[in-house]
């Protein structure tokens, strides 16, 4: 075969490609438009505690023995825990389960006007402890093992830190910012010099969830243009459209927050950095990170614009854990946790890890 | 001649895309990164907050005179209610106590057997 005849059996072959994909692009499109909600959380489970914004679940385990020590995962108070159960096979849920472990989460619903008041001595004093006594009831077993995403992360190290002689025996912590100095533009937008945050919280009392999405979005104003030119461009794809579906719902779900939490978080975390000063007081406890002694695992993503690895580093010089591992991998934020890549990826290294420390 | 290795068009297309959306973010959060539009935008909020309050003082003022429950009151009854709900819930708490069926720590729930162990790693693993 000549080279023209190669070329022109490429060319075609390619147009016929385009061609397929932009009929296969209309009909799906079709659908798309007309479909309703994305399912996702779709993994077993059922609710233990529920107190108003706190809600807990337990996932239904699917092997026949599970490890000793229960895992409560504790998901960021701005979105829905569904993000470690998008859907079948993009789940660290159901990962978990398989792997034989007997997975709880605390969740979070919008909080209502009558919460505007919980801070976050509410959250680290009360509702953690209040899950893990339930949790206890639950299952049978005193001891616990944790695993914090984002700001979860931060409670749990805050609940722990004023708990050394808890139930908790491991934690992980998923991308948690520890030294909030290090956390960007965030900073920058909420600096003590330029914002209310008094009159913000006394005029809203919840701070809305529109509030919370707008913060996240001005970090990467192309990312939500460019995520719908990736759409229009893959709407023959099925894995993919179902994929951003599902991170489409997850964003679309941020959840709004108490004012007095907020409060608490601006002033003494991101103003005074409080927590990577061992200066955080809760409800007359110090939270200092040096009182953390239970193993730990702290994972950070190379590319997070939300909790720069500059502000989650610092984690393992902060804490008086003996038993400590660091693992740094590229992804960002979200994708670390839940996207297509994070089964081969981060959840074998935290499995590996927790694994032996769950019997 | 043909170049095998050119990629076609819709992958093409992808990576203009993600090209684009790099530089749009590094050009915009050049922009949102100084002092002046945090000033700015504070101050934008300000506004905001400034307008809601007076909306809502005014919409207050209407209900009043029309002799309905404002937002706050709404609030501030459903608060009642929740304080009065967790009152009974103590009060049926202790009356189990006294009657002896109080919740016992740690009651065993029929599952799986906690009895996993982890997978043996191979001795190449190890080294």
């Amino acid at each position: 075969m000549s080279e023209l005849e190669r070329s022109t059996q490429q060319l075609t072959s390619q147009m016929r490609e385009l061609v397929d994909k932009t009929i296969q692009r209309g009909v799906k499109g079709i659908d798309y438009v007309q479909s309703g909600k994305t399912p996702v959380g779709l993994t077993p489970k059922e609710t233990i505690y529920e107190r108003g914004t706190l809600q807990l679940y337990h996932y239904l385990p699917v092997t026949d023995e599970v490890y000793r020590i229960p895992l409560i995962i504790v998901m960021a108070t701005t979105n829905k825990g569904f993000l470690f159960d998008l859907m079948p096979g993009q789940s660290m849920v159901e990962y978990l389960l398989k792997e034989g472990y007997d997975v709880y989460m605390i969740d979070w619903n919008p909080p209502v006007m009558q919460e505007r008041g919980l801070g976050l001595d509410d959250y680290t004093q009360d509702f953690l402890p209040t899950c893990i006594e339930h949790v206890q009831q639950d299952c049978g077993v005193e001891d616990v093992n944790i695993l914090g995403y984002c700001q979860g992360g931060v409670l749990s190290l805050i609940y722990s830190a004023t708990h050394p002689d808890g139930p908790l025996k491991n934690l992980v912590c998923l991308t948690t910012p520890v030294n909030h100095h290090k956390m960007g533009l965030f900073r920058l937008w909420s600096s003590q010099e330029h914002m209310d945050l008094d009159n913000l919280v006394d005029t809203l009392g919840i701070i809305p969830a529109e509030f919370i999405t707008n913060s996240f979005e001005m970090l990467r104003p192309a990312q939500k243009a460019a995520g719908q030119l990736r759409l229009w461009d893959q709407l023959w794809n099925d894995d993919f459209v179902k994929s951003y579906r599902a991170f489409q719902r997850w964003g679309d779900e941020t959840l709004p927050l108490p004012g007095e939490y907020h409060r608490d978080c601006t002033k003494e975390l991101m103003w005074d950095n409080k927590l990577f000063k061992g200066e955080l007081l809760q409800r007359g406890k110090v939270a200092s990170l040096k009182n953390v002694k239970v193993p730990l695992m702290a994972v950070m993503a190379e590319h997070d614009h939300i909790a720069p690895i500059e502000s989650t580093k610092p984690l393992l010089d902060l804490v008086g854990s003996e038993d400590k591992n660091e693992l740094t991998m590229k992804g960002g934020h979200v994708s670390l946790i839940a996207g297509p890549s994070a089964v081969k990826r981060m959840w074998p290294k935290v499995n590996e890890w927790l694994g032996e420390r769950s019997v | 001649m043909a170049d095998d290795k050119k990629p076609a068009p819709p992958a093409g297309f992808s990576e203009l895309v993600t090209e684009w959306e790099r530089n749009f973010n590094e050009f915009s959060n050049q922009i949102m990164g100084t002092e002046d539009f945090s000033r700015s935008m504070n101050q934008f909020q300000n506004v905001q907050m400034e307008m809601q309050r007076n909306f809502a003082e005014a919409m207050a003022k209407q209900l009043s005179n029309f002799n309905m429950p404002s937002r706050d009151d709404v609030v501030s009854i459903a608060q009642r209610l929740g304080e009065i709900e967790q009152q009974l819930d103590r009060i049926e708490k202790a009356q189990l106590r006294a009657n002896g069926e109080g919740e016992t720590k740690a009651v065993k729930k029929k599952g799986p057997a906690r009895t996993k162990k982890p997978p043996v790693k191979k001795e190449a693993e190890k080294k």
